[in-house]
């Protein structure tokens, strides 16, 4: 096996030409609490690694058009200590709090969470639900991509050859809105999402759910957007009838696998459960903001 | 098991500054900080448990800001400041831990203390949820976490560390005689002192039960000029080694067939880079997979293929108790439980991987190792490598966690063989899942039981057949198949009793000695009927447990009589009134909170201390010198749980001296006698007893030397000795006294071998000199739309006979309670699938319940001090108190542990279906 070349260069469009130009495999080194483990368990093998936490655009979060932008490189400990990222939007802040223990929580990034492609990794449910977007640089430039779209399966991404995602960016909260995340694991902390369940939702000023989104992560391939779930709420004053229907929506949508956390039965039970209990978070939130 | 660990060529000078002081070191940037802590600059302070960012102990501070150490590439860290444990001072985070007993085996202490100092440099005085989550990476497996907790809440409190005086040693809080050592770094654990220019070994290790051929090894050495030496099974003297020397099934590396997934083949010798970089796919070894044998109802199958071609019906062993006749009094009972219990593989998951480096001296080889059993080392690798046994010389180093899991061979005879060929030193340190996979594991158990009350709840019989699953060699499986029968039924009064148990050999790694050997799985079975009884005669369950309770003068099932030291009743009665609080407590939560249901469940538990019949002496030695150092010669090794304080503590209140005058020789082959293996939670009852002895003779001769009587007392202030007799005072000049070969002028010894006789066919006889009793009760939550079980709340009653260290032995009991835990709700090992720290789940400081611990004392006249034991007993009663209280929270009878959350919902469905 041949020395890892490892890099670290102070801006996105040299972190890119470096990608661009590797041989072998070349690997984007965020926290590294994904990376490094792979590489010591010799799933992955990088000719090339590419530290991007000297990229000081990559570890700030700042007002983006009434929303945030939240460089990829940045930790969840910071994401947790931002007082106005938390009340816009606390189903992701408290989504990114949950990775991993204090001994992880300042290096591991959300970048890193999402580009890992981990179906239970914790923040992407709680992006998608708040209709994140990424900033995905190339050697062909820069795109929009919806943050739902850079998974396409466990480990598999959609990001191209020299390709990495610089920032994800929050909207604006709408008015009268609220984010949940709550994820099952069988110890109290410190372990892989059984399921996790991420809810965003808008009233009108009646109290009437005008808007939702739904997602689910580990219980399927990669992070699920149910919109059945959704539906159930939008038009209803989020009671008992439209939980119960959130809920069944919600579980009918799991394609789980059986493993040593759960089985199908109880991953799907879970998600009805879960997504219920986020609901209910968010409506409360919802209703007093 | 996995070779990509160190690809690191194309060194760089990376400079960075630790512990204040500016260093470069050239390494390649991918190189993980830990390592280049450890090895390039010899801060071995910093300890890895995984190498994966799950255990925590290789935190340190980077900027300020606590990390795990494993996680950072070198190159990230340039220009950064680094600090570890090394680089904290002693100060009042560290007294408290050491007045708190924070750190048993100590391994998890140097990350505990960084990630405490981070929090308190900006939270000085944080809550106990503040504690909780800022340590909360930190795994420990040894203390149940709240010693910890109450240090960290502690820092700056009172000093009650003070050296209690003369004779008061006993009973008293003493700080541990080995603690500072372990909370500055410098306690050196197995992987800690390796000598520099040391080879390493690595194992290739099967990927299944398989046949194997070893292919032409000439590319392999071509293509790794560093790599010295290849071991195969030929190359060992003796390739087979044991727990009982009649019973050596195992060998040190597969013969052409391994057994389990996990079992060496080939052991490579070389420089430590060289063996980084081999591949175990270029190993020419080729596999062909047999019909392996996997679960007890494959072993017993009547077709299935046997595990070992000598042992038919895949049968081990069997033991068994029959008193009374239980089939008779079957039909005089008013109620009957029955049921069969699974209990699952688990892993010790000790912090400390297997780790230790061996040398050759002329003639002779040395071993340093972390062990639980430096004589047994010395002896099997001794047999392995063809020796004398005192040719072996076994030095243990600080043991970083053992619960019995380092009481069998592992790294001892293939680095002792690999020095001896090579004339230098070889080290070996086991990574995580090289560990899992290889080490030995708590029996998974399947027991069918039955017992019978009368209509006032008196038990009147009961019948237990417990089979074993013991893996691919006996180990210690014969200690697990005749220590159950005897525990089979629970500490009862019962005087019709038929009780089995059997092990059977399957494909899987051996199943060994795990803290209670057997009793624990079996607890959960006599538990469960005994709530059952409870309920169909509606008694009380604590009620009908003191009932029954053993009280002295009793007879056992195998028709002991007890003695005076017998305190279930007691601690039954300790629990009472919490007890019926927290039935109250729990019918106003449930009332109001319909998410979570609240239960309350009881568990009782007796152990036998020290082995099952055979005769397990203890020997102590004790010298005076010359400057009046007192050196106690102590065989018995400290793996956490605190015997070397425990044994100070006796000595100094036998002599009449400080306890800090007592210093220690510990485990060493050369230098103490055999004090028999540190489990069975017998060193404090057999070793301290043995210590004690030793303490007396010292004593008798000095009191001979002035021709004192026997109530004079001592002082020793340096090399004056005065022995005060009444009026008479007379000063012992020790410089005029003569000298022995170890440089002792006085010396004392002591032997204890508990008297135990062995059973007959029946299983009738004395196994035990004395037992452990106590109860503890749980208090639960379970959110019963998760399945998802949280423990609030422990109380756990334990008759010790003598707490010769409070804080120790409380230590001991929280430590049992979050193992007990972790056997009731989280921990199954599964071959391939659970071999590392992320998918094997162990408690973490979160899952820990709070804790009252009530020490009974009903002295044990044989005991030192009236002191028994506590090790294995603190984790005895947990699970079946937690699954009780699962039941009364859910009324769902749990029969399969681990309770995982899907597993406890589909009970909790299937009851809601079968209810309507
Ligand atoms: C002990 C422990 C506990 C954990 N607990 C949790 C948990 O509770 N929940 C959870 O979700 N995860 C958990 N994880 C997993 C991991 O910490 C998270 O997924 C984390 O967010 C990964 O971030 P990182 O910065 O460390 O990623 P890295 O390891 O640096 O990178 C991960 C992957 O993404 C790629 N990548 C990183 N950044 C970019 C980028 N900007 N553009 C393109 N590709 C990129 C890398 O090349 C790599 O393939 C845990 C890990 C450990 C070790
Ligand atoms: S060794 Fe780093 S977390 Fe275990
Ligand atoms: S004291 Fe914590 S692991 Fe042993």
């Amino acid at each position: 096996m041949n020395a890892i070349q490892y890099e670290a260069p102070g801006s996105v469009e040299d972190a890119v030409a470096l990608l661009a130009q590797a041989n072998g495999e070349a690997r984007v080194l965020a926290g590294g609490t994904d990376l490094l483990v792979q590489m010591r368990a010799g799933l992955v093998r990088p000719g090339l690694i590419v530290d991007v936490k000297k990229i000081f655009d990559m570890t700030l979060i700042a007002p983006d058009d009434g929303g945030f932008r939240i460089g990829a490189a940045t930790c969840g400990e910071r994401i947790g200590a931002n007082n106005s990222l938390r009340a816009a939007w606390p189903g992701v802040v408290e989504a990114a709090k949950l990775i991993g223990s204090t001994q992880i929580q300042s290096r591991a990034t959300i970048g890193g969470n999402l580009c890992n492609a981990s179906p239970a990794a914790d923040s992407v449910p709680a992006i998608i639900a708040a209709g994140g977007t990424c900033t995905v640089a190339g050697p062909d430039g820069r795109r929009d991509v919806a943050a739902g779209d850079i998974a396409t399966g466990p480990g598999q991404t959609s990001l191209g050859k020299g390709e990495m995602v610089v920032d994800i960016r929050l909207p604006a909260r709408p008015p009268r809105s609220g984010s949940a995340y709550l994820r099952f694991i069988p110890r109290t902390e410190m372990d892989i999402a059984v399921v996790g369940a991420g809810v965003c939702l808008s009233l009108d000023e009646g109290g009437v759910c005008t808007a939702a989104r739904v997602t689910l992560g580990a219980v399927a391939p990669k992070v699920l957007v149910v919109e059945a779930a959704a539906d159930a709420l939008i038009g209803t004053p989020v009671d008992e009838t439209a939980l119960q229907a959130l809920a069944a929506a919600a579980s009918a949508a799991c394609e789980p696998i059986d493993d040593i956390r759960g089985t199908v039965e109880f991953r799907t039970k879970v998600a009805g459960v879960l997504a219920r209990r986020a609901a209910g978070i968010a409506l409360e939130r919802a209703g007093s903001n | 098991m996995n070779d990509a660990t160190a690809p690191i060529a194309g060194a760089e000078a990376i400079a960075f500054t630790v512990n204040g002081r500016p260093i470069t070191v050239a390494a390649a940037p991918a190189k993980r900080l830990a390592a280049a802590l450890r090895d390039d600059l010899g801060l071995t302070g910093t300890k890895v448990g995984c190498d994966a960012g799950d255990c925590g102990a290789c935190t340190v501070l980077i900027d300020g800001a606590q990390f795990c150490s494993c996680l950072v590439p070198l190159g990230r860290i340039a220009g950064s400041e680094v600090t570890t444990v090394e680089g904290l001072e002693f100060g009042p985070l560290q007294a408290a831990f050491h007045r708190h007993g924070a750190a048993q085996c100590g391994i998890c202490a140097p990350g505990l203390l960084i990630a405490a100092t981070d929090l308190l440099r900006h939270t000085p005085a944080p809550t106990e949820q503040e504690v909780a989550d800022a340590l909360g990476g930190v795994l420990c497996r040894c203390t149940g976490y709240r010693k910890i907790v109450d240090a960290v809440l502690d820092v700056g409190g009172d000093d009650g560390g003070k050296v209690p005086s003369s004779g008061a040693a006993v009973g008293a809080r003493t700080v541990k005689v080995d603690g500072i050592a372990k909370l500055t770094g410098e306690a050196r654990f197995g992987a800690d002192a390796v000598p520099t220019g040391a080879l390493w070994l690595k194992a290739v290790r099967a990927p299944y039960p398989a046949r194997f051929t070893v292919g032409e090894l000439g590319p392999l050495r071509a293509a790794h000029p560093g790599l010295v030496r290849v071991l195969a099974a030929a190359d060992l003297p003796c390739n087979a080694f044991g727990i009982y020397p009649e019973l050596r099934d195992q060998p040190v590396l597969a013969d052409g067939l391994a057994r389990y997934r996990g079992e060496a083949v080939l052991a490579l010798v070389g420089d430590r880079d060289s063996l980084a970089l081999v591949d175990a796919g270029s190993v020419p070894v080729s596999y062909e997979p047999i019909q392996a044998v996997h679960g007890l109802d494959a072993a017993m199958a009547k077709d299935a293929p046997r595990v070992q071609a000598d042992k038919p019906g895949n049968l081990l062993v069997e033991g068994g108790v029959v008193s009374g006749d239980a089939d008779r009094a079957w039909a005089d009972c008013a109620a009957l439980a029955e049921g069969v219990f699974e209990t699952s593989a688990v892993e010790h998951a000790y912090i400390e991987p297997e780790a230790g480096w061996a040398r050759r001296t002329g003639d002779r080889i040395e071993i340093h190792v972390s062990t639980q059993t430096p004589y047994m080392d010395r002896d099997e690798t001794a047999h392995v490598l063809g020796l004398a046994p005192d040719q072996v010389r076994i030095v243990p180093t600080t043991c970083g966690g053992g619960f019995g899991g380092k009481l069998d061979l592992l790294v001892q005879p293939l680095i002792a063989r690999a020095a001896w060929l090579e004339g230098r030193p070889v080290a070996w340190v086991l990574d995580r899942p090289e560990s899992m996979a290889a080490s030995t594991k708590r029996h998974a158990a399947r027991i069918t039981a039955r017992i019978g009350a009368d209509d006032e709840g008196r038990l009147r019989a009961a019948s237990v057949d417990a089979v074993f699953d013991t893996g691919a060699y006996a180990s210690w499986g014969p200690t697990v198949a005749g220590r159950v029968p005897i525990h089979g039924c629970g500490p009862y009064r019962l005087a019709n009793v038929r009780a089995r148990g059997r092990a059977y050999f399957t494909n899987t790694a051996p199943a060994g000695a795990f803290r209670g050997f057997g009793v624990p799985q079996t607890a959960i079975a006599h538990e469960a009927l005994i709530d059952d009884l409870a309920a169909s005669l509606n008694i009380d369950r604590l009620e009908i447990r003191s009932r029954n309770a053993l009280r002295p003068g009793d007879r056992t099932a195998t028709g002991q009589v007890l003695g005076d030291s017998v305190g279930l009743a007691a601690c039954l009665e300790a629990l009472l009134p919490d007890w019926h609080a927290a039935l109250a407590e729990a019918e106003a939560f449930n009332a109001a909170d319909p998410r979570s249901r609240r239960g309350v469940g009881i568990g009782c538990m007796w152990y036998g201390i020290g082995n099952t019949a055979p005769s397990n002496p203890s020997t102590m030695r004790l010298a005076l010198s010359r400057d009046g150092t007192l050196t106690l010669y102590n065989g018995a090794v400290d793996i956490g749980q605190g015997s070397s304080t425990v044994l100070a503590q006796v000595v100094a209140d036998t002599l009449g001296v400080p306890v800090d005058r007592v210093r220690m020789v510990v485990g060493d082959t050369d230098r103490t006698d055999d004090a028999g293996k540190t489990s069975a939670s017998r060193q404090t009852f057999i070793s301290g007893r043995a210590a004690q002895l030793a303490g007396e003779d010292l004593t008798q001769r000095i009191l001979r030397l002035v021709n004192a009587g026997a109530d004079a007392s001592l002082d020793l202030d340096g090399p004056s000795l005065t022995v005060t007799d009444g009026g008479a005072r007379h000063r012992i000049d020790l410089t005029a006294l003569p000298e022995d070969a170890d440089g002792a002028v006085l010396a004392g010894a002591g032997r204890f071998d508990p008297p135990t006789t062995p059973l007959d066919a029946d299983g009738q006889g004395t196994p035990y000199a004395t037992y452990a009793f106590a109860a503890q009760m749980a208090v639960v939550d379970v959110d019963l739309a998760l399945g998802m079980t949280r423990p609030v709340y422990i109380h756990a009653a334990h008759d010790v006979g003598r707490a010769i260290n409070p804080t120790l032995t409380e230590g001991q009991i929280h430590g049992g309670i979050a193992q007990g835990l972790g056997l009731a709700l989280m921990e199954e090992y599964l071959p391939g699938r659970t071999e590392n720290l992320h998918d094997y789940l162990i408690p973490t400081f979160c899952d820990m319940p709070g804790i009252t611990v009530t020490l009974i004392e009903q002295a044990e006249p044989l005991g030192p001090f009236g002191a028994k034991g506590v090790g294995e007993p603190a984790l005895i009663p947990t699970a079946p108190a937690i699954l009780g209280a699962i039941r009364h929270a859910t009324g769902v009878r749990v029969t399969r542990v681990p309770a995982l959350p899907h597993r406890l919902r589909a009970a909790i469905r299937d009851m809601e279906r079968a209810n309507g």
